[in-house]
């Protein structure tokens, strides 16, 4: 095979730059007795060379999940390459499995609301499980964001229920 | 018919216990910890609930997470599997005070089957029989003498504070008694600050034989016959089958009509297994119950043809047996079952890790139990169990080339499984002439040559 010539190499090159530019996958080129095959690998998608099965699995659980979950924004299902809303903010998840009640009695105030700055420790939500009221404390310091549940929502653990701005 | 259950277990069993629900129409609700989020039987679920993180004591042994999620996905009724919280009678108690059917006998059935000296009583009022010992502690070589006399060389003393091997030595006449009885007592008192002892008879070379009954809620009860599982490394199961060659028709027939009696009189309800030690004269002889399904049911069900994870659901939601078994039961050709596990075949040491292949045989008379699969991970907070191999033929001879057959299909890499050990098991002239008990394993594992454990690292005394 005649090796390539410089100017040869740099045509390769610019073709390279383009084909990637244009996303184009897999490329192929025969001309006189010269053959070139480019395949690129494409941007890291779930499920990319793995069985169907465990890309269902490991991807978007938004499937048979219990409507808790499925209202939440689940942070570990595969999110593709979109702005996180939440960057930078710290979740408080709840550390048990319930029924979410924003305010401390039916009819009075929420605990908090978006906008309000709370100390660590303080008790923010109540998760009741098996009758039991218990009462949840934040685990950070700092500015309420946004509430990612209603009152009266069972809810499972771990799963999000406030993002606070740390301060 | 139940409209919603709950499975409070993970793994294989929880997808067998869904599978049967889904057939029977009924709604399922997995819960699972954060580290089985992906798992299988979360998959096919109708609804799944995360309920701790993985450490099980944190999720599936944490009952107010099981009971709250039960709760909130508004259930009829949950089953306990095998293993976790099956045996929990507390956990049986707290279902019953939330106005949810706990699948298994009533909690008092299961507080007086765990405890084992009650258990022995209740076993041995109704004529079935239990082994010889003596009644309680023993508090002089003199009374050990005399028990000794009465229970029949060979004996076993027993540290009345603890197990595993302490304060335990066999004596095989009088003369050696009191130095030994001296012996045990001494290590006892030095492991567990109490050095009493008891006495039971000693069986030098035991088969583990149990007995598969059906109790439903109107008072009639059912044996669907034995298991043997004598192959056993440290007393955890490796191979199970049914029927067992050494119960006779006429044993079968006599001791099944005795333990239906039994948990009658009991009021047994529900699925459960009645475990026996047989002796060199085929003699049996209680030692436990288990009141749960057990990993080992499948090869009940190829032999009966009965599904016992749906039988244990109809019993729970009233049924009669009679409307839930044939008239008359009968046995169909041999079962052995595998248990695969993901441990290192020779070392024994557990293997967690992601599974890169995954081929489960099929075909004639095969059936697997597993909720792995390609690109599974299996997580190490568990056991190991990841498969059960299990085989149906017209006869032993056939059930033992059948799972030679799927044994050498069944292909699992990423991981390390005890598929290779299973092999050299049934390439043994003594497992496949039927002449083993629950010794087999150690005489088969020390067999290994010393070449064979330093290639991989093993010391003599590991195998």
């Amino acid at each position: 095979m005649n090796p390539l010539n410089p100017e040869d190499i740099e045509d390769l090159k610019q073709l390279i730059e383009f084909l990637k530019e244009n996303q184009v996958a897999e490329f192929e080129l025969e001309r006189g007795d010269v053959r070139i095959r480019l395949k690129f690998s494409g941007p890291e998608v779930p499920g990319n060379g793995v069985s169907d099965l465990a890309s269902l699995l490991a991807g978007a659980r938004a499937v048979p999940a219990h409507p808790a979950a499925q209202s939440a924004a689940a942070p570990e299902a595969a999110a593709p390459a979109t702005a996180d809303p939440n960057e930078g903010l710290h979740i408080l998840k709840s550390p048990m499995v319930g029924t979410f009640y924003g305010s401390p009695s039916p009819g009075a105030s929420p605990f908090v609301g978006p906008g309000d700055h709370v100390a660590k420790g303080q008790v923010i939500c109540i998760v009741e499980a098996m009758k039991l009221m218990n009462e949840i404390e934040t685990d950070a310091a700092g500015e309420i964001v946004k509430c990612f549940v209603t009152n009266g929502q069972p809810i499972e653990f771990g799963q999000p229920l406030f993002s606070i701005r740390e301060s | 018919m139940f409209g919603k259950v709950l499975v409070a277990n993970r793994g294989e069993i929880a997808l067998r216990v869904l599978n049967a629900c889904k057939e029977l129409g009924i709604r399922t609700v997995a819960v699972y910890s954060e580290a089985d989020r992906n798992s299988l039987h979360v998959r096919f679920a109708d609804e799944a609930i995360c309920i701790g993180p993985p450490r099980p004591s944190d999720s599936y042994l944490n009952v107010p997470a099981v009971i709250s999620a039960a709760e909130i996905a508004d259930v009829d009724a949950i089953h306990p599997g095998y293993g976790l919280l099956s045996e929990n009678a507390n956990f049986a108690e707290v279902c019953r005070a939330s106005n949810i059917k706990f699948i298994g006998p009533p909690p008092e059935v299961t507080r007086l089957m765990g405890e084992k000296e009650k258990a022995r009583q209740a076993m041995k009022k109704a004529k079935v029989p239990i082994l010889p010992g003596s009644d309680g502690v023993i508090a002089t070589v003199e009374e050990a003498q005399e028990w000794a006399e009465r229970v029949g060389f060979p004996v076993i003393l027993k540290a009345k504070a603890g197990g595993g091997g302490r304060g335990m030595r066999i004596v095989r006449s009088a003369e050696e008694l009191p130095n030994l009885f001296n012996a045990a007592y001494g290590e006892a008192a030095n492991a567990f600050g109490n050095g009493e002892l008891y006495m039971e008879k000693f069986i030098e070379q035991p088969r583990h034989i149990e007995f598969q009954v059906l109790a439903d809620e109107h008072g009639n009860v059912v044996s669907l016959f034995e298991r043997e599982c004598s192959i056993q490394r440290r007393h955890q199961k490796l191979i199970e089958e049914a029927p067992s060659l050494q119960v006779t028709p006429k044993l079968r027939e006599e001791l099944g009509k005795t333990l239906c009696r039994c948990l009658k009189d009991i009021g047994y309800q529900n699925a459960g297994t009645v475990e026996f030690l047989m002796d060199e004269d085929r003699q049996l002889y209680f030692i436990e119950m288990n009141t749960r399904i057990q990993v080992e049911h499948p090869v009940t069900e190829a032999i009966t043809g009965i599904d016992l994870v749906k039988a244990q659901l109809r019993i729970a939601a009233g049924e009669r047996l009679s409307a839930i078994l044939p008239a008359k039961l009968e046995m169909r050709g041999h079962s052995i079952e595998c248990r695969i596990n993901a441990e290192h075949p020779v070392k024994f040491t557990p293997s967690a890790g992601k599974i890169t292949a995954f081929n489960v045989p099929g075909g004639n008379g095969v059936r697997v139990d597993t909720a792995q699969y390609a690109e599974g991970v299996v997580p190490p907070y568990y056991d190991s169990l990841i498969a059960k191999l299990i085989v149906h033929g017209v006869d032993r001879n056939e059930a033992i080339a059948r799972m030679e057959r799927a044994l050498s299909q069944f292909v699992v890499q990423g991981i390390e499984t005890s598929i290779s050990m299973h092999q050299a098991i049934f390439a043994d002239a003594g497992f496949r002439a039927g002449e083993f008990d629950t010794k087999f394993m150690e005489r088969f594992l020390a067999k290994k040559t010393d070449k064979e454990c330093a290639e991989v690292g093993l010391q003599a005394d590991e195998r």
